[in-house]
């Protein structure tokens, strides 16, 4: 059976060769970015961030499996979340921000359309989500964690993760809506 | 939850989506994971090789990362007390100082052991019959005529319990000499351990440890804790005619004949040097720093520090001429409390280039004159007083700082700079006080925690 692409690059990452883990870089960062700046908002610790990440791989490169094509960036994925957790972690702000916010329950019924929405826009929008609604949510929807894991994964209760996720959801429901809005009224 | 469904189709939007990779974030991860390679290779090339011991050090750290670590940063630490004595030249001096001395060692203790014998035991008993009253009534009329004598006295005082002390005097300052040789020798082998650190298994082991504590640390801002020992890069000369003490008094001829004691040894150093010119000279040798600190990372670029920081002063004068001196040595321990505030300038693959500034206050804590009296090359006299006066020393300095990262988080730096010695308003004759302005170099070992 002939190796593919992603798998001689595996054996050439455990070979800690220079030239292979920069080719692991040039693929995969721009992704890994992207991925983390979903989480981390200051440029400065998105570099902190992705550098751990990194050092992180190459630290434990040797306990990777190969199960199939898209692995390897499932595994270096998952790095890149939970180094962005520790550093979120680090941060005492971040629990402190669940509580004291209002927001009206299913205040919309419909679905918002994502349609007419660019990426960079959605993106702005989720990160300028607080912390810890951020955390939770980008977990829940792009990690595809449960909340039983979120909150093991955070140090939180479970339900404080779901009311967290809720209201998470229900404010870049509103954010979208408001968007929309704004930007009809532009047209108009 | 049926309105999730939009989520989904929000994710399948936002999947694979790429953003700008930081700037300088491969150089980064190169210099973390490739480069620190070349950098603790270039380190131990200074040394000269010594296989066996790096044998030990490897097959003790297979088992013992923690050890490793400890030994990595003594190793460390004592490549920069090697380096430290190379810049530092004044240390050589010293070295001149103690073989002046054994030059006339031999003729103290053999002399006295054996041709001189009998003089000495004249010396001997005369003091014994001019009991403690005569001695009392020299130091009366020192203290009339001039108070600046006290030390003069105390030196006289304890001049009775010293007298068997002379003759290890040779030995002592032999050992002294055997001190500084034996001393290199445990810093060469913990040198050989850092070569080690080539071997890429044990880097990963090491770096496994420092990724742990780098799990456990919760806070925010980085903690950097250093340890440091620095030289000042001059020490200094002072001479002027006549005979001096190390608190600055100078002693003239005139008062001195007034006492008119002979058995004295300092009489005798008098009388032998009545006819000859007459210098006292003060040797500040170099002060020795060492230290532990701690510093917080505020913002990218500043951070501030404090710790504990330890200096000896030492200095030594020689009053007199010739064969005929009086030696002094004068050691204060000072325990410190720096603050500083430095700020990175350039950050360039293991090399961070930075400023810093602060103060520094320094409380002496205990200090003592050593005063030895050599009459026609023989020791006669050995005395030791304690300082009473504890000064609070004030300075403010500022340096330019190079660091190199040499593991993940261990750095060595070396920052050369500039200090200003407030006056302390003692009466202690230190090299501040003749200097106020001091060009230093610090070196020192930084564990940077994340």
């Amino acid at each position: 059976m002939k190796e593919n692409k992603e798998q001689i690059l595996v054996s050439r990452l455990l070979q800690k060769e220079e030239a292979a883990w920069k080719e692991l870089f040039g693929v995969y960062s721009g992704g890994l970015s992207y991925v983390c700046s979903r989480y981390i908002i200051n440029k400065e610790d998105v570099h902190d961030v992705l550098q751990n990440s990194f050092i992180q791989m190459f630290r434990s490169i040797d306990s990777f499996e190969y199960r199939g094509s898209g692995s390897l960036k499932a595994w270096i994925t998952r790095i890149v979340v939970t180094e962005s957790l520790k550093h979120i972690k680090k941060n005492p702000d971040f629990k402190k921000v669940s509580e004291d916010f209002e927001i009206a329950d299913d205040q919309n019924d419909e679905d918002p359309n994502l349609e007419e929405i660019s990426q960079p826009t959605i993106m702005m929008m989720i990160r300028s989500l607080p912390d810890g609604y951020r955390t939770v949510f980008n977990l829940y929807v792009f990690e595809k964690k449960s909340h039983k894991e979120i909150a093991e994964m955070l140090g939180i209760a479970e339900n404080s993760s779901a009311s967290q996720f809720h209201r998470a959801k229900a404010m870049l429901a509103q954010k979208i809506k408001e968007y929309k809005m704004s930007k009809t009224a532009h047209y108009e | 939850m049926n309105n999730n469904e939009w989520l989904n189709d929000l994710r399948r939007k936002m999947e694979d989506l790429t953003e700008d990779v930081p700037d300088g974030l491969w150089d980064a991860i190169r210099n973390e994971l490739f480069v620190e390679d070349k950098t603790e290779n270039s380190i131990p090339i200074v040394m000269s090789d010594d296989l066996k011991a790096k044998d030990i050090a490897v097959s003790t750290i297979h088992y013992k990362p923690v050890l490793y670590r400890i030994c990595g940063v003594a190793a460390v630490l004592a490549v920069f007390f090697i380096v430290g004595k190379l810049f530092v030249f004044n240390d050589k001096k010293e070295f001149v100082n103690y073989s002046h001395i054994k030059e006339n060692s031999p003729q103290i203790t053999f002399p006295v052991q054996k041709s001189d014998e009998n003089a000495f035991e004249e010396e001997m008993v005369l003091k014994r019959n001019n009991p403690d009253n005569l001695r009392h009534n020299f130091v009366v009329k020192n203290l009339n005529n001039s108070p600046n004598k006290t030390e003069l006295k105390k030196d006289l005082e304890s001049q009775k319990s010293n007298r068997e002390e002379n003759q290890k005097q040779y030995v002592h300052t032999k050992s002294q000499q055997h001190n500084e040789n034996t001393e290199l020798q445990p810093i060469e082998t913990e040198t050989y351990e850092l070569l080690t650190k080539e071997e890429r298994e044990q880097k990963q082991k090491l770096k496994e440890n420092e990724k742990i504590k780098l799990a456990k640390n919760k806070n925010k801002k980085s903690w950097a804790v250093g340890l440091l020992t620095g030289n000042t890069s001059s020490s200094s000369t002072e001479q002027f005619p006549g005979y001096a003490t190390l608190n600055g008094a100078t002693l003239s001829l005139p008062e001195m004949w007034s006492s008119g004691y002979e058995d004295n040894p300092l009489m005798a150093i008098l009388i032998a040097n009545q006819d000859k010119k007459v210098d006292a000279k003060i040797k500040h040798k170099t002060p020795v720093t060492f230290g532990a600190s701690v510093s917080k990372r505020i913002g990218k670029k500043w951070s501030v520090g404090t710790g504990v920081n330890y200096t000896k002063l030492s200095a030594e004068l020689t009053s007199g001429s010739g064969s005929n001196f009086i030696s002094s040595e004068q050691n204060i321990h000072y325990v410190g409390i720096p603050v500083q505030v430095n700020y990175t300038i350039l950050q360039k693959g293991a090399f961070t280039g930075y400023i810093t500034g602060g103060g520094l206050i320094e409380k002496a804590v205990s200090g003592d004159i050593k005063t030895k009296y050599i009459v026609d090359g023989i020791l006669k006299e050995e005395s030791k007083e304690e300082i009473s006066e504890k000064p609070v020393q004030i300075s403010v300095n500022t340096a330019a700082g190079l660091q190199l990262k040499v593991i993940k988080n261990i750095g060595i730096y070396a920052e050369p700079g500039v200090s200003y010695h407030f006056k302390d308003n003692s009466s202690l004759q230190t090299i501040y006080k003749e200097k106020p302005l001091n060009f230093n170099l610090k070196l020192g070992v930084r564990l940077i925690i994340d």
